[in-house]
């Protein structure tokens, strides 16, 4: 079991420091939510909606948005120069892989999003600090069945002619659970309502993620085989 | 090689022949048999082709994700064959369900459109299955393609309970249009109705096996085509 973290580890470690080295990534990321954001704030009157009802959508569409940026990058990254080629050839277990990519995909949304939700309690003048702990809880679960699908469905579409326009096409019909359920959720509590009442929709997004990281697991072999 | 040959001619009349009696008795019992409803009138008629197109989408989908779990299983190229033609053809039952249903609601609601559960989901299957045909166009064939499309054809069946309760719970917090109940089997409480919805069904059911066996006959031809080219392109 140790070696297994190890393998994962080791691999969540390399996608850091290439992070770090080539700093492509999280800025290009950022940088497409912010105008996201503000694409939306042009198009929606704030002075006639509540920011409270079209913020978490807005937000989520951001986060989506962005995250699919991310993903396409993380197994092109691995392709171009063969890298990808090379952790097949290295004795991991394929799981190993995908939990690998899974783990660095998640920790470079999260890292985004925390620059994220400073500057939209700014931009939409809503409060945030006095709920965040159901308020992280939230974009935890969504943001990891997020990753673990669209990990599964990035190692896939990487290997296609048209990738880019593939993932989105691939990812976004199977995300509505997790997009409609967040929104709800952020909602709830940008409202200043406890959770308690909306417990069927933590079940969901939860049943969404564990079916998603288990189908990966059961699925990876057959995606990552030469 | 013959043999082979000889076994993917060899086409289902049998097949053809019910498919096309269901058919033509489903069309009778629509137009001629089945009494027009009170409220609604004519275009209640189109509920008789709405209802069974929904059960092949659904059924067609559930092929392919049959199939798309046997074919990892397995490695057959019969499997892939298989879930690729259910895919084609539960796609076209979709969309005609997406195109009756604003057909027959624009008179009867006033709108083309409701962003109710069914609809929607209706609405975010056929996405998933276009993208799952899409994939099958962007990928080279062979192997690859096949595995590719059958983790999509498990993913997105898997995928479905999620969704319904999604834009069920979505939709619940607004207020529920009433006319929705309307819709699906409770309708016709008279007999004749639900008896010629039942042998729409039949004769749908029947017109999926009937357009199957066609379309495997066809990718099997296919399949010929590109050994014996390849047969060729080798012997000169």
């Amino acid at each position: 079991m140790s070696v297994y973290l190890n393998q994962v580890k080791a691999i969540v470690w390399k996608d850091f420091v290439t992070e770090l080295k080539t700093r492509e990534l999280f800025s290009s990321m950022f940088v497409f939510a912010l105008l996201v954001m503000l694409i939306f704030i042009f198009s929606i009157n704030l002075s006639i909606v509540s920011a409270n009802e079209v913020g978490p959508g807005v937000l989520w569409v951001a986060i989506l948005f962005a995250g699919t940026l991310g993903l396409n990058r993380s197994f092109m990254l691995e392709k171009e120069n063969g890298c990808l080629q090379g952790m097949m050839l290295a004795p991991v277990d394929r799981s190993a892989i995908f939990f690998g990519k899974m783990l660095s995909n998640l920790a470079f949304l999260l890292i985004m999003e925390t620059f994220l939700l400073p500057v939209f309690m700014i931009f939409f003048n809503v409060d945030l600090v006095s709920h965040l702990g159901p308020l992280v809880g939230v974009i935890l679960m969504g943001t990891l069945g997020f990753s673990a699908l669209g990990t599964l469905l990035s190692s896939l579409s990487s290997n296609l002619k048209t990738r880019e326009i593939m993932l989105p096409i691939l990812l976004y019909p199977l995300m509505v659970p997790v997009a409609i359920g967040a929104v709800r959720l952020t909602g709830q509590i940008l409202d200043g309502k406890s959770l308690a009442d909306m417990m069927n929709w933590v079940g969901l997004i939860l049943c969404f993620d564990i079916i998603f990281i288990s189908a990966s697991i059961m699925t990876i072999d057959h995606i990552l085989e030469e | 090689m013959s043999e082979v040959a000889q076994e993917t001619d060899s086409p289902g009349y049998g097949l053809l022949g019910l498919a096309g009696a269901g058919v033509m008795t489903a069309l009778a019992a629509i137009f001629i048999y089945v009494p027009t409803e009170k409220t609604e009138g004519i275009i209640q008629r189109i509920m008789y082709f709405h209802v069974p197109s929904a059960w092949i989408a659904f059924f067609a989908f559930f092929i392919v994700f049959l199939c798309s779990i046997l074919f990892l299983w397995k490695k057959e190229r019969e499997w892939d064959i298989y879930a690729h033609a259910s895919a084609e053809i539960g796609i076209v039952f979709c969309t005609l369900v997406l195109i009756t249903g604003p057909l027959w609601a624009k008179p009867v609601w006033g709108v083309w459109w409701v962003w109710d559960a069914r609809l929607t989901s209706t609405l975010v299957l056929w996405l998933i299955y276009v993208a799952y045909l899409m994939l099958r166009v962007q990928s080279e064939p062979g192997s690859t393609r096949a595995r590719y499309a059958a983790v999509i054809g498990i993913v997105g069946f898997l995928d479905i309970p999620l969704i319904h309760f999604s834009v069920l719970w979505w939709r619940t917090f607004h207020p529920s249009p009433k006319f929705i109940t309307t819709q699906g089997l409770g309708t016709g409480n008279d007999p004749s109705m639900n008896i010629t919805l039942l042998i729409a069904l039949g004769a749908f059911t029947l017109l999926y096996f009937l357009l199957m066996s066609l379309r495997v006959r066809l990718e099997r031809m296919k399949d010929e085509i590109d050994r014996i080219k390849k047969e060729r392109l080798y012997s000169h």
